[in-house]
Order: C-alpha cells, then sequence, then structure tokens
C-alpha cells in the first residue's frame, strides 16, 4: 500500500479534492471565534478607550495567516512533509527551552515568547503537531516493514514524546501535557499498540500522579484550580469565580441568548479571560443553547469527517495523523468547553479554532491542513 | 489488542462522541434545564437598582409660606470604583480635588475609603458602588472647574442633593419638628407590613408635623434599574419608575404670628429675668414660657411657641451627639420639649374657669348670689388664705370673685363639695367630683389629640379620689418601708423625722383625697396640671358657647398638582355642660375695659381695648420650692372671639406680670396695634387655603458663600425675631417663594455653559443593594 499519489495532476483537481465539509467546519468554527472573539473583547477595550475591533483584527490576520499556512501544508506531498518533521519536531523543541529561557509568564504558565509589536509565540502550540507528525511518521515507518510489530516502536514513540512533555511541564503548562498524552495514547490505540502497554502506561501514570502529589511536585495555583473546581460554591472570589461567573454567563443565556454583543455578563466584563479560555461563555450567554450547541456540532462534523478520513486512509501515517489530530482537538475541546460547564478543572487550553491566539490559530490550521492532505491523498488512492 | 485498524478506530469514534455528548448534555443541563437559577443570580449581580428619592413634601403656613422644604445642595462625589482602576489608584486625581473641596489628599482618601473592621475613621459607611459625597453645599465654580476639566477629574461627579431646609430655622420649631434616617427597625416593620414606600436612604419625620403627616409627606421614591458591570460601573438604564414627589402640607400656623408669638414669649422671659422678685428674694428665673394663639371659631392652631427653642436645622444630614445632648439636657433646659403641648404645670387661677362653671351648674352658687371673699379660710387643719392675704368685705358675687381672682370665695364651694362626696361615700353611694368632671369636660386629664405625635402631648392631671388611691397602692410598699426604715441615710436628725414622719403618713392616709386636696383643685394649684394648650381648649370652648375642639395644626394635604387630596378638619370632641349664659356670664365677668378692674387688666394699659376688646384671666400657680409660674388666658374680641391666647412662663411670678403682657403684645402683633405690623390684618385668620405654585419648579437659589439660602426680603412681622436671640428668616409674601414639591425626575448632570447655570441637576441617585 504505496499508493501514495503524486500532487495534483491538474490545477483545478486540488479544488475539487477538498474536504469541504471538514474544511468548512473548521472555517465555521474560525468564523464564529471571530464573532465571539469580537463580542468579548469590544466591552474591555471601549472601557480602556481603545479600538473596539483591535482584538477582532488582530484574531482576523491571525486566521488568515492560519489559513495560508494551513493551505500550503495541504499543497505538499506528505511523503515531503516527513523530510520537514525532524525539522519541525527539533524547531519546537528549541522553541520549548526558548521558552524556559527568555519566556514570560502569563496566568501561571511560562509558555510564552514575547515577539514584541503584541505578537507572542506559544511554542507548545506547535510541539503537538510536531509530536502527531513525528509519531505518525515513527509508525508509519516502522509499519510499512511487515515482520515488525507496533510494539517495538512504543519506547521509541514515547521517548519521542517525553522530550518536549517534558518541557512542557517545565514551564509548567499541565493542560497541554495532559494533550500530549491523550493524544499519544489515541494515536496509539490506532497504532494497534498492545494492551499490556496501555496498562503499564496507566500504572506509571497513576504511580506518577502519586508521586507528585506525594511530594508537592504541584504548584499552588494548580491546587488552587483543582480545589475551585471541586468546590466552586465555597469561594466565589479567585478562581472559583471564574468557574461561577462562566456558569452563570452560560446559564443565564437560555434557550436562544440574549443576541451578539447584548449579553449583559459578556458586557459587564464578568468573565476574566473572554476571549480565550473562557470564549465559549459568549457562545453560552449571547448565542444561547442553539449557539453553543452549534460550536458542539460544528466539533462534532469535524471529527467525525477526521475520523472517517483516518478509517479510509490507505496508508498508516494519513491515518495516525487523522487519529492523532482528532485526540488533539477532541481533547481539548472537550477540557475547555467542560471548564466553561464545570465538569472539567480549570487548565487554561484555548478552545481550536474559536479561542483568540496566534499560535493556536496556527497550529490547528497546520492541522486542517494535514487532514486536508491526507484526504487528497486518500480520495486519489480510492479513485484509481 | 484492538485487531483490525478499522476496529480500533470505532474506540476513538465512541470515545470522540461519548465527550461531545457529555458537553452537549450538560450544556443543555445549564442553559435549558437549571437556568432558572444562574440567570437569577446574572440579573442579580448585573443589575441594580438605583433609588432615586422622592422629594419630601413641604410643610407651608395659612398662606402658602414655608416652614419645612427642600432645598438643593451641590454635592461633589467620588467614584471609588472608577479611581481605583488607574494606573496610580486614583491618586493624582484625588490630589487635585483636595484643594478644591478644602481637604488634605489624605482626608479625601480615607472619606471615600469604604468602612470596615480595620480602616480609620472618617470613613464611607454607604454602599461600596455608591459615589462617595465628598463635599456638599459647594460653590458653583468648584463644580464649573471640575465639569469643565473632567480629564482632569475622572470619577468625580457634581450632583444637587435634596436637603431638609426650615427656612423660619427655629420657627415653630417643635410644631414643625425634624427629620431623621430612617432606621433598620423601621425598615424591618415596613417589609415585614408589606409597604415598599421606605427605603434605606429615605428621610422619616421624628417629631411634629413631620413626623404626625410623615406618609403624606414622604413620596414614592423611583427605581432605577441599571446593568452594571464587574465593578459596578453603570452600562445602561435597564428601567425606571420616576419617583414621586411627596404631598404638601398646609397648615393653619401662621407664620407671622408666630413670629410674633415667639419674639412676645423671648421679650417676657428676658424681662423676667432682669426683674426683682420680692417674694423670693432674688431675679426670676424664667427658665421656659409657652404661648398658644387658637382660633376658637375653628379648634385650629394659629401659632405655639415654646421656649426654649432649636433650630431643626441642626438634625438636616445627622445631629451630634454634642449637638443633640444639649438638646435634652436640664442645663440647657431640655429645648427639644415643647412647653406648649408637653408642659405640666398648676394653672393657678385660670382654672377658675372650670371651677366657676361646676359651681353653677351644680346648683352650688347663683350667678347672682352674694357669698363671702375672706383673707383666710380654715381648710382642714391649715389655714388657706388669698394671694397677698387680701380680703374683700362685704362679700362678693361670682362676677367679682372671678375678676378679683377671690381664692376664698372659691375655697367654700370646694369643701362643700368635698363633704358632699363625703357623706355620699359614707353613705355607701359613688362621689360626683363635680369639679373634676367639669374639668375633663373642659378636655383636661386626658390628650388634647392634637395632630402631633403622641409623646408631644401630655394628658396633664387632675386629682381626685380615684387618682390618689391609685397612686398610693402603686407607691405605699415604698411609703411603708421608709416609714419603718427612717431614713438611715440622712444625717439631720431633724430632716429624718420630718421625712420619716410623712413616709408615715403616706403609708397610713395617703390614699386620702383630703378637702385640702379639693380646695387646691378648685383654685388650680396643688397636684393639678395642664398644659398650655389645654388651658387654650378649654378657654376656646368658653368663648365659642361651649365646643371642645381636638386642636388641629393641618389645614389641608396638597398633592404634587395642585389638588387637594385631604382637607383636615378639627374634631369636636364634645361639648361642655354648661349652659350658654353661664358661660356669657363667666366671659363678661372677666373682660376688660369695662371698668371691672379685672386682675391683669394692668398690662393692657394704653391697649386700644375700644378696638379689640380683650378678656382674660390670670393665674399665679405657687409651686413647691419655685417661684411662680405666670399664666394668662385670653380671647379676643369679647364677643365672636377669633383668637384664644394663652401665655405661660415659668417662675415668673404673677399672671399680670409676665404672661399677660405676653399675650398683649401678641395681640398687638396680629391686629397691628402700638406700632406692630398686622400679622393678619383685620383680625382674620384666612379662611381659603393658599394658592400652592405647584407648577412652577421649586427655586433653588445657587447656594454659595454669599448667598447661603433663599433671597430674604422683610416678612410681614416687621420685626423678626426668635427666642434663641437670631433674627429668624422672614417670608417672602407672594407665590414666588412658595415651596411646591420639585416635579420631575432626574437627569444626569450636563455640562454647564458659559456663565452662571441656569438650572441645577436635579438629586443625584443612591444606589442600594449590595453585589451579589
Amino acid at each position: 500500500m504505496t499508493g501514495i499519489a503524486p500532487l495534483a495532476r491538474e490545477r483545478t483537481s486540488y479544488w475539487r479534492r477538498l474536504d469541504w465539509v471538514l474544511l468548512g467546519s473548521a472555517l465555521c468554527l474560525s468564523l464564529l471565534g471571530s464573532l465571539l472573539v469580537w463580542s468579548a473583547t469590544r466591552p474591555r477595550l471601549l472601557d480602556a478607550g481603545q479600538d473596539p475591533t483591535s482584538y477582532l483584527r488582530r484574531h482576523l490576520l491571525n486566521l488568515g495567516v492560519g489559513i495560508v499556512i494551513g493551505g500550503l501544508v495541504s499543497l505538499v506531498d506528505y511523503r515531503k512533509l516527513r523530510v520537514y518533521t525532524p525539522i519541525m519536531y527539533v524547531g519546537s523543541c528549541l522553541g520549548l527551552i526558548g521558552v524556559l529561557l527568555v519566556g514570560s509568564t502569563i496566568n501561571g504558565a511560562h509558555s510564552w515568547i514575547v515577539l514584541g509589536g503584541g505578537f507572542q509565540l506559544q511554542p507548545s502550540e506547535f510541539a503537538k503537531v510536531a509530536l502527531i507528525v513525528g509519531m505518525a511518521l515513527l509508525f508509519a515507518e516502522r509499519g510499512s516493514r511487515e515482520d515488525s510489530r507496533p510494539g517495538a516502536d512504543v519506547p521509541l514513540a514515547l521517548g519521542l514524546a517525553a522530550v518536549p512533555m517534558a518541557f512542557i511541564l517545565l514551564q509548567p503548562d499541565v493542560g497541554t501535557a495532559m494533550v500530549f498524552v491523550f493524544v499519544i495514547l489515541g494515536m496509539f490505540a490506532v497504532a494497534g499498540v498492545s494492551g499490556r502497554w496501555f496498562v503499564g502506561l496507566l500504572a506509571a501514570g497513576v504511580l506518577v500522579g502519586v508521586a507528585v502529589v506525594q511530594l508537592h511536585l504541584l504548584q499552588q495555583y494548580q491546587l488552587d484550580r483543582f480545589r475551585a473546581f471541586t468546590n466552586p460554591d465555597q469561594n466565589t472570589q479567585g478562581l472559583a469565580y471564574n468557574i461561577t461567573q462562566a456558569r452563570i454567563a452560560i446559564g443565564s443565556g437560555g434557550l436562544t441568548g440574549t443576541g451578539l454583543f447584548r449579553g449583559t455578563q459578556t458586557n459587564g466584563k464578568f468573565v476574566p479571560e473572554q476571549q480565550t479560555d473562557f470564549v465559549f461563555t459568549v457562545a453560552g450567554e449571547e448565542l444561547g443553547f442553539l449557539g453553543a450547541g452549534a460550536i458542539i456540532v460544528l466539533f462534532g462534523i469535524m471529527l467525525w469527517r477526521a475520523l472517517r478520513l483516518a478509517g479510509r486512509s490507505p496508508d498508516v501515517f494519513g491515518r495516525l495523523v487523522a487519529a492523532g489530530v482528532v485526540s488533539w482537538f477532541a481533547f481539548q475541546s472537550f477540557v475547555n468547553i467542560g471548564m466553561t460547564l464545570g465538569i472539567m478543572p480549570v487548565t487554561g487550553l484555548p478552545l481550536p479554532f474559536v479561542s483568540y491566539g496566534g499560535s493556536s490559530m496556527f497550529a490547528n490550521w497546520i492541522a486542517v491542513g494535514l487532514l486536508l492532505n491526507v484526504h487528497m491523498r486518500t480520495r486519489d488512492a480510492g479513485s484509481i | 489488542m484492538f485487531g483490525r485498524p478499522t476496529t480500533r478506530l470505532v474506540v476513538l469514534r465512541v470515545l470522540v462522541l461519548s465527550l461531545l455528548a457529555t458537553l452537549g448534555a450538560r450544556l443543555y443541563y445549564l442553559q435549558v434545564l437549571d437556568n432558572h437559577k444562574l440567570t437569577q443570580t446574572a440579573t442579580h449581580q448585573h443589575v441594580r437598582e438605583v433609588l432615586l428619592p422622592a422629594p419630601r413634601g413641604a410643610i407651608v403656613d395659612d398662606q402658602g409660606r414655608p416652614l419645612a422644604r427642600n432645598r438643593a445642595s451641590l454635592v461633589v462625589s467620588v467614584d471609588r470604583g472608577k479611581l481605583t482602576g488607574r494606573s496610580d489608584g486614583g491618586k493624582a486625581v484625588l490630589r487635585r480635588l483636595a484643594p478644591l473641596v478644602r481637604m488634605t489628599p489624605e482626608q479625601l482618601a480615607r472619606k471615600i475609603t469604604p468602612c470596615a473592621k480595620d480602616v480609620p475613621k472618617p470613613c464611607w459607611n454607604g454602599s461600596p458602588y455608591q459615589p462617595v459625597p465628598v463635599a456638599t453645599d459647594t460653590s458653583p465654580q468648584v463644580v464649573l472647574s471640575i465639569v469643565e476639566h473632567q480629564e482632569d477629574f475622572p470619577g468625580v461627579s457634581a450632583d444637587t442633593e435634596t436637603l431638609r431646609e426650615y427656612p423660619g430655622k427655629s420657627l415653630a420649631a417643635h410644631t414643625v419638628g425634624y427629620v431623621g434616617p430612617v432606621t433598620q427597625a423601621e425598615l424591618d416593620s415596613a417589609a415585614a407590613a408589606g409597604r415598599t414606600n421606605l427605603h434605606d436612604i429615605d428621610l422619616v419625620g421624628r417629631t411634629g408635623l413631620e413626623k404626625q403627616y410623615d406618609s403624606q409627606l414622604r413620596g414614592q421614591d423611583g427605581v432605577r434599574r441599571v446593568k452594571v458591570d464587574n465593578r459596578g460601573t453603570v452600562m445602561a438604564v435597564d428601567s425606571e419608575s420616576a419617583p414621586t414627589s411627596g404631598d404638601t402640607l398646609v397648615t393653619s400656623i401662621d407664620a407671622g404670628v408666630q413670629a410674633v408669638a415667639e419674639k412676645a414669649l423671648l421679650d417676657q422671659i428676658t424681662q423676667s429675668r432682669a426683674t426683682f422678685d420680692y417674694k423670693n428674694g432674688q431675679n426670676f428665673a424664667a427658665p421656659s414660657g409657652a404661648a398658644v394663639v387658637m382660633d376658637p371659631r375653628t379648634g385650629r392652631i394659629i401659632a405655639m411657641a415654646s421656649y426654649p427653642s432649636f433650630d431643626p436645622t441642626q438634625f438636616v444630614g445627622g445631629i451630634s451627639q454634642s449637638a443633640l445632648n444639649s438638646l435634652t439636657s436640664e442645663q440647657s433646659g431640655i429645648p427639644l420639649v415643647s412647653r406648649a403641648t408637653q408642659g405640666q404645670f398648676a394653672p393657678g387661677s385660670t382654672f377658675k374657669l372650670v371651677t366657676a362653671s361646676a359651681i353653677v351648674m351644680d346648683g352650688q352658687a347663683k350667678l347672682d348670689g352674694r357669698y363671702a371673699c375672706p383673707s383666710q379660710m380654715k381648710v382642714g387643719n391649715s389655714i388657706k388664705t388669698n394671694y397677698d392675704n387680701e380680703s374683700i368685705s362685704g362679700g362678693v358675687d361670682l362676677r367679682q370673685a372671678l375678676a378679683k381672682s377671690c381664692d376664698t370665695f372659691f375655697y367654700k364651694f370646694a369643701m362643700d363639695a368635698w363633704h358632699s362626696d363625703q357623706d355620699r361615700l359614707d353613705d355607701g353611694k359613688k362621689v360626683v367630683e363635680e369639679q373634676q368632671k367639669m374639668a375633663r369636660a373642659f378636655g383636661f386629664d386626658q390628650q388634647p389629640e392634637i395632630d402631633l405625635p403622641d409623646g408631644q402631648q401630655t394628658d396633664g392631671r387632675i386629682p381626685d379620689r380615684a387618682f390618689k388611691k391609685a397612686r398610693w397602692e402603686e407607691n405605699k410598699k415604698q411609703y411603708c418601708a421608709n416609714a419603718k426604715k427612717g431614713y438611715p441615710d440622712v444625717s439631720d436628725k431633724a430632716r429624718r423625722d420630718f421625712l420619716t414622719q410623712i413616709a408615715k403618713e403616706n403609708c397610713s392616709d395617703g390614699w386620702r383625697f383630703n378637702i385640702g386636696d379639693s380646695a387646691d383643685v378648685a383654685i388650680g394649684q396643688g397636684e393639678i396640671t395642664v398644659s398650655p394648650l389645654q388651658l387654650a381648649v378649654a378657654y376656646s370652648a368658653m368663648v365659642n358657647g361651649g365646643k371642645v375642639f381636638e386642636p388641629t395644626i393641618g389645614r389641608a394635604v396638597v398633592d404634587p398638582t395642585g389638588k387637594v387630596v385631604r382637607q383636615i378638619t378639627p374634631k369636636l370632641r364634645g361639648k361642655v355642660p354648661v349652659r350658654p349664659e353661664v358661660l356669657q356670664f363667666i366671659r363678661d365677668s372677666l373682660a376688660f375695659g369695662k371698668g371691672l378692674g379685672v386682675s391683669g387688666e394692668s398690662a393692657f394699659g394704653g391697649f386700644p381695648l375700644k378696638k379689640v376688646q380683650v378678656g382674660g384671666k390670670t393665674g399665679t400657680a405657687e409651686v413647691f420650692g419655685k417661684q411662680d409660674t405666670s399664666w394668662f388666658a385670653s380671647w379676643a374680641p369679647a364677643d365672636n372671639s377669633r383668637f384664644v391666647v394663652v401665655g405661660m412662663v415659668e417662675q415668673a411670678g404673677l399672671g399680670s406680670r409676665a404672661a399677660a403682657p405676653l399675650a398683649r403684645e401678641i395681640y398687638e402683633g396680629i391686629y397691628g396695634l402700638n406700632g406692630h405690623k398686622a400679622a393678619l390684618p383685620g383680625g382674620v385668620p384666612p379662611t381659603k387655603l393658599p394658592r400652592l405654585h405647584v407648577d412652577a419648579p421649586t427655586p433653588t437659589p445657587t447656594p454659595s458663600a454669599d448667598h447661603p439660602g433663599p433671597s430674604i426680603s422683610s416678612g410681614p412681622s416687621g420685626q423678626p425675631a426668635s427666642p434663641s436671640g437670631a433674627a429668624p428668616t422672614p417670608y417672602r409674601s407672594g407665590g414666588d417663594s412658595t415651596t411646591a414639591s420639585p416635579s420631575g425626575g432626574p437627569r444626569g448632570f450636563a455640562p454647564l455653559p458659559d456663565g452662571p447655570p441656569a438650572s441645577l441637576p436635579e438629586p443625584s441617585p443612591r444606589t442600594r443593594g449590595e453585589p451579589g
């Protein structure tokens, strides 16, 4: 099964071979996100006497750049992508080291490199892409040999993931690390890694968890987040305040919401970090159950297309990339939305495509580009 | 483990689906199934109720001149939320603002800090979401510099707030009363009763008319629901109900007569204090006094003065403890107590109105009968004498007995009456006590039911057998214990024995209503007490054919549109059981200027009695250990009387010495005699309600250092004075100074145009409620 087609034989067929449903859902999410970011930042900017569209404009710029990058990624033959993979992997590791050296701390995590001009880089977002592509490459290379068993690649794959994860945990950014774990587990499952590994990894995870708690390795803010999650009513200030306010904003939206720009909790700036981690609350309040539910449905469509892609992909690489991206988006959106709904602790993960943030946007669209890339080749394979 | 790749993918599919389904279900639960409480919480959080205080109604006199009204005060407020949001915490703003409001930046910062456990005073006691007023009665210049340079003063605002104003200062202070902030207890009881018109920013009438007519004077506060953001900054107005101004109370008080009465009272107090009391060997103390002017035909009160007085303005915006102490201390004469309605004094001979009525009506005395008037008389075991041991040889008739105020004349009848009652008791019958019955018919021994709060009018006391018995029952334990113990604490043996003897007598015989007690009642001495108001009611009954009114101050309640919503008519309590010709006889006996030589007439030397026929009865009440109380109860004109004037000066000697001249000065002021300007030209109180210019905006003159209050022109009395010595604010007659309730709802404070502001903004709303 090496029926990987060369890049489009005709220029026009590129457009025909795109997965428009997948692309459409990503675009819808991004545009909806733009409106929500606008709504969330408008009152705050007006309050500060600034241009109320400045965040919106920057967000749209990020989106544009993200789409262009994603488009480029979709164009490149993914055999050539393999060539870029080590560069990407090493690049993100260097970025993560850079963060540790010159990064700035925002909301307790040392995750950003300030570029100046109001732009920041969050290398951990790109590390997610690098991890997925790197692991897919690893399993695909070995998987092409008939005699090899996927279990043999597991230590190597774990080692591959361990390096960026270590840097991320040092920031510390537990949320992104959790994404890594979920992506690894998802890709392992699809790669056919033996169940013993899962049991072993699970046991190791529990051990590490116990050790972390016992040795007091968690930062105070991390403990606070967890306490605020388990007991939101005890303290309405601080972190629990975020959770309570998020729930109030969403709950007051009702079935149809207050209408865009008309949410009193949003206009009242009651929910902190509303354009980034808590952007879903804007949808909840202003667009109601119908609008917020639509976001979940759009994620569902996107993940369904990606899973379909994984199932139809003629090669291991494509299948694993799709599975990795699905694991990433599924976990991250669940954690993000779940935390605004009060069923997950606050972890500081953005909502893919919707939250404000350049690095996240670029990484998300690179992922879309990868999926489109795989899709086009899959269609070719199927048609041949 | 998972077999074929597609099978492995199923796991991921199921996982993704269940994650999304979880989110969807949770979202549905929060937004659709359980959103009620969250929506409520949200509303509670982002909606604030801002109260728009309703302007309190004015209290005006019979001609529409304000006794109490509202005035606008320019108030500079600081919104702390906006200051703390600034990079320097608002320090620079406070530094610029401080000199404008004459404070140091530190004082200013302290003043706007919300009070808490470890915050030193002065601190801000109100809601932390409410702008903190830092300066009241600011000059327009200061307001202008703040409003015009908003960029320098973010979070600083200038608004007008209404403050209660008593333009006459101490004028009719006891009658008008004062207001105070609502208490939590009142809020609770209002809430319990389901009343919604009382809010924590409201002022409530505490005494006087302000209290009595509080529910009419207090309007309905408006409520503005605003949307606020997380810092409490108002984003938009959600809904608004405009405040409804309180109604105006029109009274029968005439500010002109009131000023005259207060001036006359002060004059007599001053004069008495400068006069030597030969009986006592020192100047008259004259610590207090009162004057009541009543319309006997209607039962309305025209003026009521009490000395010492106070300025209710002191209570506006909260009174200091030291000021309150001085208003309630014995040393300063307890200015808060109205001697006119709360005073309890033996009435002396003024009470002979009742005695004369009683002895004629029960047949003891005949109008044309002549009876003895010896200089002294044995009453029980003691000898009682006439004042200065006077006697009239050959006996007197009732007319002379009243005019000359012969005590022994009345003692005889009192003793006879007492004996008759004792005989009835011996026969196992009920006592009649004609004296006391008559006194009660004239309105004594009970609340006059004037339209003032219950605590501000007293029953007085008419002693009788039941009273003495009841008191003895109450106190006999103490009497008998003292009699048994003796007074071991008292070192002086003579005094100890004396006290012990008294206690013994009280223990065994304290319940007895002795013949001496009866004689005392007849001449208004001993344990009998009345208030000047009660005496005015009684004399009104005498001159109006026997009608006993519940004296009334309020005339009408007028709503902000000028509609009379309530006419107040004095209630007729009853008629005295005295034949009209008897009342006429007593009245004629006491008429001045008829050559009768009525006691007290001397005080009216030079008074044009031909023009204004005055009649009156003096009273000189002896008080144990004190100088005599000077009384004078009078009326004018003699027939068809329009006015009853009762004067009383405590510890000022003869009735003709202080109280009668006091009444004379009041008549002169009313009618405009002897150089006085007539307060009621023609001697007729207005019968129609005054015109209230309610549609015109309340004149709210710009407060400034030069013009602290409304513009002042000379008042109708011409001789402004007040008992406190400070010139009272006379009134500008005519409509334009008439206070009507300010109309209209609150507006924002717009930047002022060049030049002085043409109009002032409306009262600033105050925030109610705390964050959720």
